[in-house]
């Protein structure tokens, strides 16, 4: 999230074509997000960029009742397009903490570590809580289209053929038999594999090696779970 | 949408609770109103300024000299063009237009939400629902226009919501 440097043209930039098909930065009804971004550019946009001119000139028409807009202000970097990177946020903290005088500074140093270690203790429990949680198997649903020579194929006898192989993560599911044509028919048979353990290619060999019976297969769907 | 129907909606979202009954005048059914003490008003923009006055709502006319003149352009603008024209490519040139015109404009008269774009809202739905993505997507400023109006209280009412598409699609076309 984000507009980047808004004192700078490629900031501009950004927020001209954020607002682009908006007329406030959130919502339909200006708020304290349209003062936040408004306070942050530093006069009016160039006149090349027309969505962000056409903004800044509209809040600029809200400037007596900026106050008593709503909505709460939140950090800049909240605000924009959310595949832009926030340059905003750390930097501005961070030189605001050096400049903060240290009154109770052993104070604060005991409450840090107070929070770390429960930080720590919090990320102990997360973690033994990770390891509990068995890993997830990727699996998928093929459905595979087996067909025969001729009509004469004997299709229990294929079924069976198919149905013989075995693989770890392998399993067999319904069956049917379709009709082609000219009384031929062929096997729509289903399984469910483990994609790390067996492969399409791996069924396919195996499955035309049975060429008494198999002219050749497809697979016809093939679904993750 | 008939202009009675219009009046009625317009009464709604400005808090007018008595309905007026509307009668329909001449081969383009232009709406009459019959004010109960005094002479009826005829036309569209005539009743619906009048019914802006009724509801003390007197600042979506236009706060200033300019702005009353903006919202009265308009106002002309939507019975003179927008209902004048039917066909779609009559249609597509005013969308253009308007486009352009919105670029640097949150509302019709700028800063300000007048009885215009509640007016011009009314007028352009039937046209604005029937444009495909590629379409509001060329027109991009009405859309912004139309879709933020479409969200203002009380505003939109029966009427359907157009939908609009966050991601742009179509990069080159403008």
């Amino acid at each position: 999230m984000g507009f980047g440097d808004l004192k700078s043209l490629p900031g501009l930039q950004v927020l001209n074509d954020y607002l682009a098909d908006k007329s406030y930065i959130e919502g339909y009804v200006p708020s304290q997000a349209d003062v936040a971004v408004f306070e942050a550019v530093s006069g009016p946009p160039p006149a090349d960029l027309c969505h962000a001119l056409r903004w800044y000139n509209h809040i600029k028409s809200y400037e007596k009742e900026k106050a008593s807009l709503p909505g709460v202000k939140k950090a800049l970097g909240k605000y924009g397009p959310a595949n832009v990177e926030d340059t905003t946020g750390s930097g501005v903290a961070d030189s605001k903490d050096d400049d903060d005088i240290d009154l109770f500074g052993s104070d604060d140093e005991e409450e840090s570590e107070e929070a770390k270690r429960l930080r720590e203790e919090r990320l102990a429990q997360y973690e033994s809580k990770k390891a509990k949680k068995p890993a997830l198997v990727a699996k998928s649903s093929i459905l595979l289209d087996v067909k025969p020579w001729d009509d004469e194929t004997d299709m229990a006898k294929l079924e069976e053929c198919v149905r013989s192989i075995q693989a770890d993560g392998l399993v067999w599911g319904s069956s049917k038999l379709v009709p082609v044509g000219y009384g031929i028919k062929k096997l729509q048979i289903q399984c469910v594999v483990e994609d790390d353990k067996v492969g399409t290619d791996m069924l396919e060999e195996q499955i035309t090696a049975f060429e008494d019976y198999v002219q050749s297969m497809d697979v016809a769907a093939f679904n993750k779970i | 949408m008939a202009a009675a129907a219009e009046l009625t909606l317009l009464e709604k979202s400005l808090g007018l609770s008595k309905g007026n009954k509307y009668s329909a005048q001449g081969e383009r059914q232009i709406p009459v109103l019959q004010t109960n003490n005094g002479p009826s008003l005829t036309g569209l923009t005539t009743i619906a300024a009048h019914l802006v006055k009724q509801a003390n709502k007197e600042y979506l006319l236009g706060n200033t000299a300019e702005e009353k003149a903006i919202v009265q352009q308009w106002l002309e603008y939507r019975v003179t063009q927008v209902d004048g024209h039917t066909n779609k490519e009559d249609i597509h040139i005013l969308l253009k237009d308007l486009n352009s015109y919105l670029e640097d404009k949150v509302y019709l008269t700028g800063y300000n939400f007048t009885l215009a774009d509640i007016l011009l809202y009314y007028g352009l739905h039937r046209f604005i629902v029937d444009l495909t993505v590629q379409e509001k997507e060329k027109y991009l400023n009405v859309s912004r226009w139309f879709c933020h109006i479409q969200h203002y209280p009380g505003i939109r009412q029966h009427l359907s919501s157009v939908v609009f598409i966050k991601n742009r699609l179509y990069t080159n076309s403008h």
